[in-house]
């Protein structure tokens, strides 16, 4: 399990080696995609479910590391975090544009495929309650009622829309909707006065 | 549609939230997308957002991904592939770092385990494999003779999958992609099936792993969960 020490240690080294990276250090350009790449090819496969589309997105992610390394260092956020939001906003835009696709063809989405989550270990909520410790932010998603909790981790970790959870739930559309705002609302509201927003 | 105006503060933060979770849906997705291009405030609430949430994800297990996608990105980029250093894939890495320490055991175990059991090692048991764990403690041990269309595997301790999963083992060849020798079942003492006698179906593979895969083995041909034991194939003949 990784400790927030160790997190902050890593964060430190990455940011380290993009500043190579921005300078056109190819050796340092390897060693962050061997630190990092492992990480971020789990965030986009559980999304997408698919090896392949997983591996374009990352090879797209790492193209625009190269090229714009410049601008994070200048923007100082957390190398990981930038990167991940790098990789599950291409793997959403991926997901919903296919679904805007199939949406349009078939309004009635029962058709979308079955998604099988069954034997997925560990659980979403699991992985919520793990990275949450991570942060020491642990009360915060515990705070969180069972629907709201349970909606966020499958829209995080699973990239589930909407209908998806409500599918996924079997609860009405309405009540899933609320729970994600609802949830969120309050995860921002304890994260922020936990000093989350560092 | 000016979002950072003070009033609009409160939409502003859902759909930042909505979007960095991955819930809104594709039209307000892209829309929101747009305006954060044009205006610094509403993407600075979306940056915060991404940032809240990516906390989540932090502990979340790594999955090595195919050697394919570092090529990939040196190919496209136009990279000295030797400069970049191409990273080690992941049974190159075991091999460099592990290779003696386990070595070493591998033959102590077998040794061990022949005075142990006090029987005399039958002279046609010719490959043994030692699988063992990054902490150098042996998991799996496979023998096969060298014209056996087998391997026996035994399990030491309480190793298994668990729920849901499956232990695959893996033949890595010298500079060649891993492949697979099949699932090991659960079991004590259990047999994996070899396509041509153990002799001719280890040539050339110097190490076999055991990776962690879902239930029915990895579904792309080659490892996709944590690679959990290692072993080098010692051939005693």
């Amino acid at each position: 399990m990784a400790t927030a020490h160790a997190i902050s240690e890593r964060n430190h080294r990455l940011a380290e080696l993009l500043s190579k990276v921005a300078l056109g250090d190819q050796r340092a350009f390897g060693d962050f995609y061997r630190q990092t790449s492992a990480h971020l090819y789990a965030v986009a496969v559980r999304i997408l479910r698919d090896a392949q589309a997983a591996e374009e997105i990352l090879q797209e992610a790492y193209v625009n590391v190269w090229h714009h390394a410049g601008s994070y260092v200048a923007a100082k956020s957390q190398p990981l975090t930038w990167l991940t939001s790098i990789v599950r906003n291409r793997c959403l835009d991926h997901l919903r544009r296919r679904e805007l696709d199939t949406v349009t063809l078939t309004p009635d989405d029962d058709d979308a495929p079955a998604i099988d989550l069954a034997d997925e270990r560990p659980t979403p909520a699991e992985l919520l309650l793990a990275g949450a410790e991570a942060r020491a932010v642990r009360d915060c998603v515990e705070a969180l009622d069972a629907g709201p909790n349970q909606a966020i981790a499958l829209a995080y970790f699973q990239g589930l829309s909407h209908g998806e959870l409500a599918r996924h739930l079997n609860e009405p559309l309405g009540t899933v909707k609320s729970w994600v705002r609802r949830g969120l609302e309050k995860l921002r509201r304890c994260l922020d006065a936990a000093g989350g927003s560092r | 549609m000016n979002l950072s105006r003070p009033d609009r503060r409160e939409r502003l933060e859902r759909l930042a939230a909505e979007y960095a979770l991955g819930t809104l849906p594709s039209r307000a997705r892209m829309r929101l997308t747009d305006v954060a291009k044009r205006d610094a405030a509403v993407a600075g609430v979306v940056a915060d957002w991404e940032r809240r949430l990516a906390v989540l994800a932090e502990a979340m297990p790594g999955i090595n991904p195919s050697p394919r996608v570092w090529r990939g990105i040196v190919a496209q980029l136009g990279l000295d592939s030797d400069r970049a250093a191409a990273p080690l894939s992941w049974w190159e890495r075991l091999a460099v770092w592990r290779a003696l320490a386990v070595v070493a055991f591998a033959v102590a175990v077998v040794l061990a385990m022949v005075q142990l059991s006090r029987e005399p090692v039958a002279p046609t048991q010719a490959v043994v494999i030692v699988l063992a764990g990054p902490d150098a403690k042996p998991a799996l041990i496979a023998t096969a003779d060298r014209g056996q269309r087998f391997l026996a595997v035994r399990a030491i301790g309480g190793t298994s999958a668990g729920a849901g999963k499956a232990l695959e083992l893996w033949a890595l060849p010298d500079g060649g992609k891993p492949k697979s020798l099949g699932l090991i079942p659960a079991g004590g003492l259990t047999r994996v099936p070899l396509a041509a006698p153990a002799e001719t179906a280890l040539a050339g593979i110097p190490t076999l792993a055991v990776s962690l895969e879902p239930a029915g083995g990895s579904p792309t041909g080659q490892p996709t969960g944590p690679v959990l034991y290692t072993g080098k194939v010692e051939r005693f003949y």
